[in-house]
């Protein structure tokens, strides 16, 4: 437990010591008492600000930690989203059929990611060829999906719908308790949360830094011993099964998937809100991915066209100006002056060596 | 091609054969012939120097010994196991150690946490319970003061240092270190030299690729002269840099009087 905790404070992320986590207390606190003064119609709202986090923090982990850009994540969400709503839709009349259509998506998920990867990551594949095969992949599965109109595709009882996309999908029933309004607020606040704390952990540990060494030197790796190919590929997995997530809060939050959910546009928006945010620190890109949904949102609900194109000047602006990261940069930043002035105070750290 | 003062040297110490042996290993890049029927044997506890002109395919030997590059032809046999097919993170396992020619540390990463990636390479560590020659040089070395500093804030030297510590993290059977004192002050030299020696009276089979002849007078008992792409000579370090033809390819009469 304890080592749990001196990982999850470790130097792999911004922020850290008690007055990080005091903050980081508080403002679960302030998500977790959200509902109590807004409308459920806000807190679906929030909420749908960010359920798109997990799938961001995956990215975070494959890109920013592991040096590996994928362009297709969102061909995972889309696999996830439409294996919840063919298994969940069929088995409606179980009382655990939306319970195996989370496990068979994110499974799908998983298995699908596991299957393209390791052509990817054990053909050896060169490093800047991976993003266009996942983007192709998700145009593929989009245009696939988009193909799929009338009733002669349907699984089950679930059409697949085509460009129109699959409707009616049931919410995530555990129980008497249907995630909706205030519950489905509380999924994804809780979600996102373990999601973080989880992946934190992760970076300060071991793998995380085995990970990084990936990032810095592929060759040095594998010539201490590493099987690399496995190590991407496990990252790899993982963060598809985090884009799954997503992709299964989605459509929990509007219950219906179209193909376009797997398009080009949507598979650059992961990327920009890790870019923006600060690829290298997961707490940069969950705020990043936090605004910038929040942005997109109420520009295009606003009736305004051009949200794309909003969201991709600052992109450019930010690869241009502060290509570590706005969130990120301005973190450093803050922490660094920090780090100074603990370290005139303190004069020697913690000096362990490997053991 | 000269390899007539080809001196045996794995008869003489004997001692369960070689533990890291090259069988007649070929490779070529296009029509540059890179590797030529090299044949060449490494015994326990033996240091070896490889020195070469630029060209003479030092790196592409080194290269084909730890796994990076695919022979045209011929065998590489680690331990009495052949492992030519083996990728080169398999080899390490097997008790390879290695360093490269620039210097690459994870430069992020601390002292400590890249000793620490070093050593848990892989769960079913071979031989990683004896880690008596990493503790030697570790102490030699004197990196635990630096051991919370990212890799990027050390001095050149004591990074190349860090990376022989991580190559001997494990407790490989055979360090492969392709010129290990590039960069480095002639105090700094001579003292790098003075703990691999040590380390190889210890019992670890050394491989020194290096260019620095009073760091190979220093070090080596045992000499091969490499030269486009063979052997062209292999000895005793005070025969072989005495002899007027390797002198010549290698040394070149500027040299003469330096040597």
């Amino acid at each position: 437990m304890m080592r749990m905790l001196q990982l999850l404070n470790g130097p792999h992320d911004l922020g850290r010591g008690r007055g990080f986590w005091s903050g980081m207390v508080l403002l679960a606190a302030a998500f977790l008492a959200y509902p109590t003064i807004a409308s459920s119609f806000s807190a679906t709202n929030v909420a749908y600000y960010l359920l798109n986090i997990p799938m961001a923090l995956g990215l975070s982990l494959l890109w920013g930690y592991g040096g590996v850009l994928s362009f297709g994540q969102v061909a995972f969400y889309g696999i996830a989203g439409y294996t919840y709503g063919i298994v969940a839709g069929n088995l409606q009349d179980f009382a655990w059929g939306t319970e195996a259509g989370v496990l068979a998506a994110l499974l799908a998920a998983g298995l699908s990611a596991a299957a393209f990867g390791y052509f990817l990551f054990y053909g050896r594949v060169a490093a800047w060829i991976v993003p266009i095969l996942t983007l192709v992949l998700a145009l593929l599965l989009a245009t696939f999906l988009g193909l799929t109109a009338g009733y002669q595709w349907r699984v089950g009882d679930i059409q697949l719908g085509g460009y129109n996309g699959m409707t009616g999908i049931p919410a995530l029933q555990i129980g008497g308790l249907t995630f909706q309004d205030y519950a489905f607020f509380y999924l994804v606040v809780a979600i996102v949360a373990i999601c973080y704390v989880a992946l934190r952990i992760w970076v300060n540990a071991h793998r995380g830094q085995v990970l990084m060494a990936i990032r810095e030197d592929v060759l040095r790796t594998e010539l201490l011993g590493y099987d690399v190919r496995l190590e991407q590929l496990r990252v790899f997995v993982i963060a598809s099964v985090l884009a799954g997530v997503s992709g299964l809060l989605y459509v929990q939050w509007g219950n219906y998937i179209t193909p376009s959910a797997m398009g080009l546009q949507q598979a650059a928006l992961p990327v920009i809100w890790v870019a923006v945010g600060g690829r290298d620190s997961l707490l940069a890109v969950a705020i990043a991915t936090f605004l910038l949904n929040q942005l997109t949102y109420i520009l295009s609900s606003g009736g305004n066209q051009s949200a794309l194109v909003i969201v991709g000047a600052l992109l450019v602006a930010v690869m241009m100006f502060a290509p570590e990261g706005i969130i990120a940069g301005l973190g450093r930043l803050h922490w660094l002056h920090w780090l100074r002035a603990r370290r005139r105070a303190v004069p020697s750290g913690p000096a362990s060596s490997g053991k | 091609m000269v390899n007539d003062a080809m001196v045996n040297d794995a008869m003489v110490t004997g001692g369960g054969g070689p533990v890291l042996k090259a069988e007649r290993l070929c490779k070529r890049f296009g029509g540059v012939v890179a590797s030529d029927q090299i044949d060449f044997n490494l015994e326990r506890g033996e240091m070896r120097c490889v020195i070469g002109p630029n060209g003479a395919g030092k790196s592409t030997f080194f290269a084909l010994l730890c796994g990076i590059l695919p022979p045209d032809s011929g065998r590489v046999i680690l331990k009495g196991r052949d492992v030519t097919h083996l990728p080169a993170f398999r080899r390490v396992r097997m008790g390879l150690g290695l360093t490269f020619q620039t210097n690459r540390a994870f430069h992020a990463l601390t002292v400590a946490e890249n000793l620490e990636t070093a050593r848990r390479a892989s769960a079913s560590a071979s031989g990683a319970a004896d880690d008596a020659h990493f503790r030697a040089a570790f102490g030699a070395f004197d990196l635990a003061a630096s051991s919370h500093l990212p890799a990027r804030e050390l001095p050149h030297h004591q990074l190349q240092w860090l990376e022989i510590c991580m190559a001997l993290r494990r407790g490989p059977d055979v360090l492969l270190l392709d010129e290990p004192t590039a960069g480095m002050s002639p105090g700094e030299t001579m003292y790098t030299a003075d703990v691999l020696k040590t380390l190889s009276r210890e019992g670890l089979a050394l491989i020194v690729v290096e260019h620095d002849v009073a760091f190979v007078r220093k070090v080596a008992e045992t000499v091969t002269v490499l030269h486009q792409g063979s052997v062209f000579a292999e000895g005793p370090v005070e025969v072989i840099t005495q002899r007027e033809d390797v002198r010549q390819i290698y040394l070149g009469r500027t040299r003469e009087a330096a040597a």
